[in-house]
């Protein structure tokens, strides 16, 4: 196994092992600011 | 010398995926913008198009691979497409016409101005954008690409390795963005109100035209459709990827959230990067790539906005840092075994080679800065660089062209 192999196993399990360890779930949640018009009215589709 | 029908067939449509690098970058950029600024932020990639395919034919081609004149600047002896027939060119591309290899390169001459853009977004006025691009073109990308790419340009004599552009589009671009965002100043507000990207959809949708686009960037330079051909594209694929991956991951880390822009714009680091590299290297050599440009990129716009710099869509972190680090891993990863006409770099026993790709990025990044300045302030004494402070604020869109992007 040459240095780039090993460099290139490194890079990888640093991203996929960091995953472990992330936070799960957002820290802030957002709330929407506009409501479409889809939300406050039912828009009919039929003919 | 025979044209061969496979290489030619794969020359042109690698033309075509590279020509729809620029509208893609328009939607990329044109997603990140506010909505006053969306039609002028896309009309700067789709003008660019137009303007260097005429520039190229014209002069531009002639500059950058005609006969070479003190190892610095291609003759005008190919100007209007002189002497740039159908027989194949044994310098560029011997088993194709000497058109498709011109029309080739012509799509990377157009991308490259349309980069820059990004930097002076929502505040550029389109007149001095129009002369500013022209002359940018003439005057920086066009003696960048003869030293490296051009039949005697020193680069190339030294030794630097540049399969597709990492000096040539991507420094260049990079840093010219950064020398214009600090010309120009910084929009209003900047700093004070909040810039959101107005459609991020756009953006996403940007990037995968971008990536789609860059395999005949990166595979088409080898002007064969063969092995190496092959070997660029997958490792432009694996670099792309883990880049975005790594960018992901740096900023979900730093902000506690998986930015979806945030992997787009990973994405985009990790073409970039690995465009120098592509032909060159392995694809464990393309993870490495691929994972430093996620987290050099991401370092670098954390320092723009650290010292309060308005490159308005980090033309300068992506392209200008991506591009770096992509030729100077060139020096550390290519292998004779991917490329034996090549040379192989430090971690195959090179270690002179890292030295001529720093000599590569120097004069790239020396030029270019220069250059864009000097073009910057000639321009400026004819007509005023930014836009009025009333014209800034009613959006560009109108402002410029008089049209709304959207009817809403």
């Amino acid at each position: 196994m040459d240095a780039t192999t090993v460099l290139a196993i490194i890079c990888s399990a640093i991203v996929f092992a960091g995953w472990v360890v992330l936070p799960h779930s957002a820290t802030t949640i957002v709330k929407a600011s506009v409501v479409s018009e889809e939300e406050r009215t039912p828009v009919s589709v039929s003919a | 010398m025979k044209i061969d029908s496979g290489d030619t067939a794969w020359v042109l449509a690698s033309a075509a995926l590279v020509m729809l690098m620029t509208p893609a970058l328009g939607f990329f950029y044109g997603g990140l913008v506010r909505r006053k600024n969306v039609l002028s932020t896309i009309m700067h990639s789709f003008f660019i198009l137009c303007l260097i395919s005429v520039q190229w034919v014209l002069w531009g081609y002639s500059l950058a691979f005609g006969p070479d004149k003190f190892h610095l600047i291609g003759g005008l002896e190919w100007v209007g497409l002189n002497n740039v027939g159908f027989t194949p060119n044994a310098d560029y591309a011997p088993t194709i016409p000497h058109q498709a290899y011109m029309v080739f390169q012509m799509m990377f001459a157009v991308i490259t101005p349309a980069l820059i853009s990004g930097a002076f977004a929502e505040r550029q006025r389109f007149k001095a954008f129009v002369i500013f691009s022209l002359l940018w073109a003439t005057f920086v990308y066009d003696p960048i690409a003869h030293w490296v790419w051009g039949a005697g340009g020193w680069l190339h004599n030294l030794g630097a390795l540049d399969f597709a552009g990492g000096t040539v589009v991507h420094i260049s671009s990079g840093v010219s963005a950064l020398v214009a965002a600090l010309v120009l100043g910084r929009r209003l507000g900047f700093g004070k109100e909040k810039v959101e990207p107005h459609d991020a959809t756009m953006t996403v949708l940007g990037a995968c035209l971008l990536w789609f686009g860059w395999f005949g960037f990166n595979a088409g330079s080898a002007v064969a459709a063969g092995s190496l051909a092959t070997s660029a594209f997958v490792v432009t694929n694996t670099a792309t990827a883990m880049a975005a991956l790594t960018w992901m991951t740096v900023s979900w880390w730093h902000k506690r959230q998986p930015s979806v822009l945030g992997a787009a714009a990973g994405a985009v680091a990790g073409l970039v990067a690995i465009t120098p590299a592509s032909g060159f290297v392995n694809v464990m050599g393309a993870i490495v790539i691929g994972f430093g440009a996620g987290v050099f990129c991401y370092m670098a716009i954390q320092l723009r906005e650290r010292i309060h710099v308005d490159d308005a869509l980090d033309v300068w972190a992506v392209h200008g840092i991506g591009g770096t680090w992509g030729a100077l891993a060139t020096g550390l990863f290519a292998t004779v075994a991917i490329n034996s006409t090549a040379a192989n770099g430090l971690f195959y026993g090179n270690p002179k080679q890292v030295l001529y790709q720093l000599a590569a990025i120097g004069a790239s990044w020396a030029w270019a800065a220069i250059g864009t300045f000097v073009i910057l302030k000639i321009v400026n004494l004819f007509v005023p660089l930014r836009v009025q402070e009333d014209e800034e604020v009613l959006g560009l869109d109108i402002s410029q062209h008089g049209e709304p992007a959207y009817a809403l």
